[in-house]
């Protein structure tokens, strides 16, 4: 019942404050209410931003992700679970339900604990590895707070991330240091679903406090394979992220101020980046909309119904547009590829025969047409024009449209007499009806002359 | 007063229209008793397509009906062989459907609904009766006597061989094509009797509507020549054979190359040669004949000798040089496999695969010519005693029928008509001779010649074939086979050749009909629960039915035109599901149908066939798949336990056996096709799901899964969703992969 009213009203609020694209139901699963303290600014700027948060423990029977076969929430922040696990209700088999129905999921740990093995074979579905251990920080000896982990080290201080790949869009970016403590570090495997937000400097590496030294041989990862913070879209894309440190979510860290070694005492600029992850977790940002696709002969005179046809001809000229707008905090914008990038339209039976850049030709208000002109190759058959932009951070478009590409009527090849090469043929062919139409005439006109007098006087 | 009154209706002026009127009414009553006799599958089970290939004559008539004889004439099929598609309207045999077309609205201008369906299915039935007429006017050429047309159209209305072909329902090009047949050799025999141009024109005419109907028109294109090669070996030259045959040949030719299908072929393909080369030599030989008049003999002797070397040897070196250089297409694989039977085997799996081109059983013969068989050679060898044009026609087409009918099944059809002939000739021949109440000719001429010197017993005119009593026998033995050939053409249609095979009938133990309508079944369920552009992938039997009942598109089917995409589901089938999936998905199927006969004992199933699928896509891909790793290390075909692993992890083996084990106690499971106790664990599936089996578990549709929502192989995806939770990551062999961005 309390979700219910909570629902509703905020459902008003939403009408006017939603932020999210994918809406504002936000659960956070915190195992101790008097914690909620601690993260009073982080639960502060979500509400602010129109996030309904609701509160509950993993303790709690009632506790349900799905209500009636459908999400009860749109959105979870798991905060590290202080038990084996997150308990029924949240098993890795429902978070991945969860998932699979477009939920998004925000897991932050804490290296301060031992991860429960529910959470780190949920992670192993995702190929995010976390130490063998599960109990490892990260501790880099050049990059860490002097002031408060002067001792262990395990503070680590570093730059805001930049751009992941020089072709991809940058949602983490800005000004300021991070402060990131006892984080839980993690490897990540190749797939393409996931990518690293915040990655350890070169020189940190993993490191258990419980064990003896003698460990360090065999190290589970070191450098900037370790990730503090990852992404994982899932190819629906419902988004889940991995946050290695779930202190520097506390205030405590959003408003202190740390020194690396050698360097000045600066303010963390963890609220920033506290921002930027929960809006991209929770679809603010990065959220990509294909407003229509049309395709349709390239000719002038276009009426509604030529639009989308179901049938082309194999060497038609074929026009392709698609209208993208990405979501940007709390309006549709038009969607800019970034540099170095391509968005590409493919032509596709079985294998690609035409892959295309889309060129941009108009902006709208709040999206972009993207549009390409092409020759349908001549080859007939079912082919489709096929949309596949996946970018790391940014939603997926799997756009396929078929069509059916046909072959040349009987009557739509030119006729006999426009082919010069066929004149030689049209001649033999009338020569000789008009040869045969001669030698009619001539033969019954050359009877021999008695006959034709004979007939003459018999008709006379 | 009897007799006087059957003497007013057979004999003088009036007894002539009489016995026209006579002639008719027969004619008619056969018409009427071929028809009938092709209904019993109607009326035991419905109007209903049967077979494979009908339905897409069918679903093709449908399209012609709806959308008209242009967009039909152009129509690209993008409901099959996906994601190819097939120019349908390029690659069919019109002729059928036009036909069903036609009549279609006719019957709507006056005014008489009929839904096409019915028309399809009493297609082939009305067309049987045609071709008893068309058998009687045959026939009447061959022979003086006035009942062997009469016999053969009987025989040609109730035979079982053509029977098989053409019950209701049975929808093929073979309904109309036999009766074009028959019809074409009428009017090419009157033609070279009578030496006329129209009815070489009208040859010509019914071989075009042959050629639109049937690739068994090569048959005519090869018999024609070859008679008319013949004749002329035998010096039988005339200025009929030429003006019926020239007429024919131009005519004929040009008709055929209206069909967008048959296009060039018949100046191009090597098949088609033959009537080309007997239109040059008849020319050369009419040519000879013209200079005859002019020369004298013994100079006429030489030119001709010489000539005919020179233009022979001229015509061979054309043709070997046209053919390399492949301006005319070499001889097509189904044409080879007619002359080697081992041919299809070894080079052409599809070909082979397929039963109606297997080498015919000799019960067959009798089983669908009955007496007619043995009564055959007479017939031929009646042909010999009075060799005129035309007899010479009916035994080249009688050995070349027979030899082309012992090679492969389905050519019995074209057996069927010259055996009909051949019968009736020796049949009349013997009742005329043994039905007439007046004594022999024999005995009074031998008498005439010869009174004192004879045998006293040969003067005798009670002894010989001219007694009562002979006749008596002779004719009751007749009969009784005339009688007992009756009897079995019935039994035949009536158990072997009216089954609809999409509707299987089987009884209970007490007796009482069961009916097995899985197929229906099936196919109406994705009919009802698949969206309209699903693509399913079965083996190609079933295409056409998929195509036809259930509206979806399929990957490939009966018109087995493109052997690669045929051989990829082959691959697809019996590969692991590793290697099924990327096939699975690059061609978009969507559902998977496997035809399972375990359950019931249905022999025709897809583990049957399966070892097709495996040669066939061994034929494109050696390395991948090889036909020795499904049979066991004592070449064994095996089911159960002892299966090979390559034929346990294959997709066909897995989606047949599937759950099979949960219908029987443990271990109890058994296969009742094969015979075999199958394993007790069930084949476990990751990358497709259950989604239709039906009643009698013949056939059984799977759903082809998504790509794993978050980039996981199937297998741990399957795990993962059982409750297996992951310990520890995955060991990949080879060093640890590092992420580079």
């Amino acid at each position: 019942m309390r979700w219910c009213s909570s629902l509703l009203l905020f459902g008003c609020l939403a009408a006017v404050n939603a932020l999210s694209s994918s809406g504002n139901r936000l659960l956070v699963v915190l195992e101790d209410a008097a914690e909620k303290g601690l993260y009073s600014t982080l639960f502060g700027d979500l509400e602010a931003r129109g996030y309904n948060l609701i509160f509950d423990s993993p303790k709690n029977e009632q506790l349900s992700l799905f209500e009636l076969g459908d999400r009860a929430y749109d959105h979870v922040l798991l905060l590290p679970p202080k038990s084996k696990g997150f308990g029924p209700s949240l098993s890795p088999k429902n978070l991945v339900d969860f998932l699979n129905n477009d939920g998004n999921v925000l897991l932050a740990l804490s290296g301060k604990s031992t991860t429960p093995s529910a959470v780190s074979s949920l992670l192993l579905e995702f190929d995010i590895h976390i130490s063998p251990d599960r109990s490892s920080v990260a501790v880099d000896h050049f990059n860490y707070d002097t002031l408060s982990a002067s001792e262990k080290h395990d503070v680590l201080v570093l730059e805001r991330p930049g751009k992941l790949r020089p072709d991809t869009k940058e949602f983490f970016g800005g000004e300021g240091i991070l402060a990131v403590p006892s984080a839980s570090p993690h490897t990540l495997g190749d797939t393409s679903l996931l990518a690293p937000i915040l990655r350890a400097p070169a020189t940190a590496y993993s490191y258990n406090p419980k064990e003896d030294s003698g460990s360090v041989e065999e190290v589970f990862a070191t450098g900037s394979q370790l990730a503090l913070a990852s992404a994982m879209q899932a190819r629906n894309s419902a988004r889940f992220t991995l946050l290695g440190s779930v202190e520097s979510l506390q205030d405590k860290w959003f408003s202190a101020t740390v020194k690396a070694p050698g360097g000045k005492e600066v303010k963390t600029a963890n609220r920033e980046f506290a921002k930027q992850l929960t809006a991209w977790t929770f679809k603010e940002t990065g959220v990509l909309k294909v407003e229509k696709i049309e395709h349709h002969l390239a000719k002038h005179g276009l009426a509604l119904e030529d639009l989308n046809p179901t049938i082309y001809r194999v060497k038609n000229e074929t026009v392709f547009t698609i209208e993208i707008s990405e979501y940007a905090h709390d309006r549709y914008i038009p969607f800019e590829i970034p540099e170095n990038d391509a968005l590409q339209l493919e032509f596709t039976m079985l294998s690609p025969f035409h892959r295309l850049n889309l060129t941009p030709i108009k902006t709208t208000e709040n999206s972009t047409l993207f549009s390409t002109q092409f020759t349908v190759p001549d080859q007939h058959g079912i082919f489709s024009f096929r949309v596949n932009y996946k970018r790391p951070f940014l939603t997926n478009i799997e756009e396929k449209h078929e069509v059916t590409v046909r072959h040349y009527a009987h009557n739509e090849y030119p006729r006999s007499w426009k082919i010069s090469g066929g004149w030689v043929w049209i001649a033999g062919l009338w020569s000789v009806i008009a040869g045969f139409l001669a030698f009619v005439v001539i033969w019954l006109y050359s009877e021999p002359a008695s006959a034709v007098d004979g007939k003459r006087k018999k008709t006379q | 007063m009897a007799e006087s009154s059957v003497d007013v209706l057979l004999k003088g002026g009036s007894g002539r229209s009489a016995r026209g009127l006579l002639r008719i009414i027969i004619l008619v009553t056969i018409a009427a008793a071929a028809v009938s006799s092709r209904l019993f599958s109607v009326i035991r089970f419905e109007s209903i397509i049967h077979e494979f290939d009908p339905w897409f004559n069918f679903r093709a008539t449908k399209y012609l009906v709806q959308n008209g004889f242009y967009e039909f004439w152009d129509w690209f099929d993008d409901r099959t062989w996906h994601p190819l598609g097939r120019v349908t309207g390029g690659t069919l045999y019109p002729g059928l459907m036009v036909t069903s077309g036609v009549i279609y609205h006719v019957l709507r201008f006056l005014t008489i609904p009929v839904d096409i369906r019915n028309i399809c299915v009493l297609l082939a039935p009305g067309f049987s009766g045609l071709t008893a007429l068309a058998m009687y006017l045959l026939t009447n050429e061959m022979s003086s006597s006035p009942s062997a047309g009469l016999l053969a159209a009987a025989f040609m209305g109730i035979t079982p061989g053509y029977i098989s072909r053409s019950v209701a329902g049975s929808y093929d090009n073979e309904a109309i094509a036999i009766f074009l047949l028959v019809f074409t050799f009428f009017l090419w025999i009157k033609a070279v009797k009578i030496g006329s141009i129209m009815w070489g024109a009208l040859t010509a005419l019914f071989y075009g509507y042959m050629v639109s109907a049937w690739g068994g028109y090569v048959f005519i294109t090869n018999l024609i020549p070859l008679h008319v090669f013949v004749l002329l070996c035998m010096g039988r030259y005339s200025s009929r054979l030429y003006i019926s045959y020239t007429t024919w040949y131009a005519l004929g030719t040009l008709a055929s190359m209206q069909i967008p299908f048959v296009g060039f072929l018949p100046i191009r393909n090597s098949d088609h040669m033959s009537a080309l080369g007997v239109f040059g030599l008849l020319q050369l030989v009419a040519f000879a004949e013209f200079v005859r008049g002019f020369i004298p003999g013994k100079q006429f002797q030489r030119l001709l000798t010489a000539s005919i070397i020179l233009t022979s040897g001229l015509a061979f070196v054309g043709l070997v040089v046209l053919t390399m250089s492949g301006v005319i297409a070499p001889w097509s694989g189904r044409f080879y496999s007619l002359w080697d039977t081992g041919y299809a085997k070894i080079h052409i799996p599809i070909i082979a695969s397929v039963s109606e081109h297997q080498p015919t059983a000799w019960p067959s013969f009798f089983f669908d010519l009955n007496f007619l068989i043995w009564l055959f050679p007479a017939g031929v060898y009646i042909c010999f005693r009075d060799l005129k044009d035309e007899h010479v026609f009916v035994i080249i087409y009688a050995v070349l029928s027979s030899y082309f009918a012992g090679v492969m099944v389905r050519l019995m059809l074209t057996l069927t008509p010259i055996v009909c002939v051949a019968a009736a000739l020796v049949l009349s021949y013997i009742l005329d001779i043994y039905l007439k109440a007046s004594p022999g000719p024999v005995t009074r001429g031998r008498s005439n010649e010869d009174p004192s010197d004879g045998l006293r017993s040969a003067r005798n005119p009670e002894v010989g074939i001219s007694s009562y009593f002979s006749k008596a026998v002779t004719t009751s033995a007749l009969i009784v086979y005339l009688l007992m050939f009756v009897a079995h053409c019935t039994w035949v249609t009536s158990n072997a050749y009216s089954s609809p095979s999409v509707v299987l009938a089987s009884r209970m133990p007490d007796g009482s009909q069961f009916i097995i309508d899985d197929y229906r079944e099936a196919y109406y369920w994705l009919r009802q629960n698949t969206p309209a552009n699903a693509k399913i992938m079965s083996w190609w039997d079933y295409g056409y039915q998929i195509g036809g009942m259930a509206d979806r598109p399929t990957l490939v089917d009966n018109n087995t035109w493109n052997n690669t995409h045929i051989a990829t589901v082959g691959k697809a089938m019996s590969s692991r599901e590793e290697v099924s999936y990327p096939i699975l998905r690059q061609h978009d199927v969507d559902y998977v149908l496997v035809v399972f006969g375990g359950l019931l004992g249905y022999s025709g199933d897809d583990i049957n066939k399966f070892l097709w699928m495996v040669r066939i896509a061994e034929g494109i891909w050696p390395d991948e798949v090889k036909e020795r790793d499904f049979f066991t290390p004592k070449g064994e075909y095996r089911v159960d336990d002892q299966a090979t692993p390559t034929m346990r992890n294959s997709l066909m083996y897995k989606t047949s056996y599937y759950n099979f084990n949960k219908l029987f106690p443990m271990g109890q499971a058994t296969d009742r096709v094969r015979g075999a106790r199958l394993p007790a664990e069930s084949p476990q599936l990751s990358t497709l799901e259950e989604a239709f089996t039906s009643e009698n578990w013949i056939i059984r549709i799977y759903k082809v899964k998504d790509l794993d929502n978050f980039g996981r192989d199937h297998n741990s995806a399957v795990a993962f969703d059982r409750g297996n939770k992951r310990k520890k990551a995955t060991k990949k062999k080879g060093a640890r992969v590092l992420r580079s961005e």
